[in-house]
């Protein structure tokens, strides 16, 4: 090393350029915008359509049931979460003559694969968007027939990515985040 | 019985320390908040957002908690020391204030009398500063001593010889404010800067520049804050020396640690940028000729100044903490004895000569 370097050196710790440096970069920061999504007091994320969710049954246009029991999703699950109890009816709830008597998820077994939904034949089954799943007790982790068949809250025509203005919600019989779907802006990143 | 005018003196000696206590005890308050803020907007967060609008009352949600929190005395305790620690640390760090001027005097409107924006102008101000400054450092080792727990103990220990350290080249840096200014008190330092910024200490050049990062460094060291932490460094002792400590002998310390800062950045603003005066003197401008130095608006603006000069050190000590890693130990003994040491004792022989030459 030569005596050039050497001075050099000295000066750059004397001035304290590499302090000098670090400052920078911190108050850059600082000044910054932050990126953090008030989630649940403010804002809550609307994950985009290939987010794997709570289950969803489908209906089609005329209102009858998509699932006809054929019991594929059940088979195809890996952790046999799924329950499906077929029956026959033939008033027209369905699109056929079978339709499922109970469909049942265990949420708490289930691990989002995404298998059940691939192997639905009829696409009435569809991993949705509701992410908030949780509950104090095992309850509300098995979902039935009846509540999986009711419309989710973000509709399948939004496309998502997109950070939502939401209320915080609690109530005694839950806590959840309401979204205004209308109020959307992008991510900061 | 003593005449009126010493009543009122009195009166008014009483009423300036109430209003300085009270001020400086609120201080660390939203003192925490801001630190916080500062330390989420530094790492891309919010901070605090909760508690009222951004967080504002935050500071007062965890008074509340700290207040209720069970006041624990570990077993096999020094009690009565243990108990004693935290306003050992603290009272010390509120009796600094009686030295330190926030602003010059002004004649009272429609009076002959002068009010001064200080306590009192003590002629030995940097002296007593320093030596009830340096007090605190007894409730720190007391505390770590008294909890009978090894990280306390550690901690302590720590504390004390960084502060033999450090307390050398913090002086070191006095010796040579004394000399650029030929004043030991905080008064008369801050009046023979000048009015312009080119006239204030930081740049008396070359070793006004000197002097304040040794000043900077040290003081850094003494009021235990990042990067010279090392007495409660939560990475190797848990909390360093108050880890025993809950509620609100905790929260004492807390006091005690933000208090010191405020009092170091004034300190800084009084040594080196010229106190209370602003950085042009405005008096240059027409207009304003008519405001002399004694006029009651000369001396508000004089605390305005005050003020903005030690929030910007407040933020920089804010700005720093969360900059800088925690130095190893041997590295802060390096820096204080093979380093500031040196540097100060020839800073001091340079200093002498300018005073002779210039």
């Amino acid at each position: 090393m030569g005596v050039g370097d050497l001075i050099n050196r000295f000066i750059e710790k004397a001035l304290f350029t590499d302090f000098v440096k670090g400052l920078t970069v911190t108050l850059k920061y600082n000044v910054s915008r932050s990126i953090t999504m008030q989630y649940p007091d403010k804002e809550k994320w609307i994950p985009y359509r290939r987010w794997r969710g709570l289950h969803t049954l489908n209906r089609d246009e005329k209102g009858r049931e998509l699932c006809v029991a054929c019991e594929l999703c059940s088979k195809s699950c890996p952790t046999g979460c799924i329950t499906v109890i077929p029956m026959e009816d033939d008033t027209g709830r369905g699109i056929s003559d079978r339709v499922a008597r109970v469909w049942k998820i265990d949420l708490v077994r289930c691990l989002f694969c995404g298998l059940c939904e691939d192997a639905c034949p009829t696409r009435a089954l569809r991993l949705g968007r509701e992410y908030e799943l949780s509950c104090t007790d095992l309850s509300c982790s098995v979902r039935q027939r009846e509540e999986l068949l009711q419309p989710q809250s973000i509709p399948e025509t939004l496309e998502g990515g997109v950070v939502a203005a939401a209320k915080f919600v609690r109530t005694p019989e839950s806590i959840r985040v309401a979204a205004d779907l209308g109020k959307t802006k992008k991510r900061r990143l | 019985m003593p005449d009126i005018t010493t009543i009122i003196a009195v009166i008014i000696m009483v009423v300036k320390v109430v209003v300085v206590t009270q001020v400086i005890f609120s201080l660390p308050m939203p003192l925490t908040w801001i630190e916080r803020k500062i330390a989420g907007h530094i790492h891309v967060r919010l901070g605090p957002m909760r508690v009222g609008p951004h967080g504002i009352l935050q500071p007062l949600a965890d008074t509340i908690k700290l207040l209720f929190k069970e006041d624990i005395t570990p077993a096999k305790a020094d009690k009565f020391l243990y108990k004693i620690a935290p306003l050992v640390a603290m009272v010390p760090a509120f009796a600094v204030f009686v030295a330190i001027p926030f602003g010059g005097e002004f004649i009272v409107p429609f009076t002959d009398k002068v009010f001064t924006l200080y306590i009192s102008d003590m002629n030995v101000g940097i002296l007593y500063v320093l030596a009830i400054g340096g007090l605190s450092i007894y409730g720190i080792i007391l505390g770590g001593w008294a909890s009978n727990s090894k990280y306390a103990l550690l901690g302590g220990l720590r504390s004390s010889a960084q502060m033999i350290s450090y307390e050398v080249a913090l002086s070191f840096a006095a010796i040579g404010v004394v000399m650029m200014t030929n004043s030991l008190s905080l008064v008369d330092m801050v009046k023979s800067q000048g009015d312009w910024f080119w006239q204030w200490n930081i740049l008396y050049l070359p070793v006004g520049p000197v002097w304040f990062v040794i000043f900077m460094i040290a003081s850094l060291a003494e009021i235990n804050r990042i990067p010279f932490d090392l007495p409660e460094d939560e990475g190797t002792l848990a909390a360093g020396y108050h880890t025993e400590y809950s509620g609100m002998r905790f929260s004492f310390f807390m006091l005690y640690e933000y208090v010191a800062m405020v009092t170091v950045s004034c300190l800084a603003v009084v040594m080196f940028f010229g106190g209370w005066s602003a950085p042009i003197d405005f008096r240059e401008f027409e207009v304003l000729t008519p405001i002399t130095s004694i006029s009651w608006i000369y001396g508000l603006f004089g605390i305005f100044w005050f003020v903005s000069k030690v929030a910007v050190f407040i933020y920089f000590f804010m700005w720093i903490r969360f900059t800088l890693p925690r130095y190893r130990y041997d590295q802060l003994m390096t820096i204080g004895w093979k380093i500031l040491i040196p540097i100060s004792i020839f800073n001091i022989l340079l200093t002498g000569l300018m005073r002779i030459w210039a």
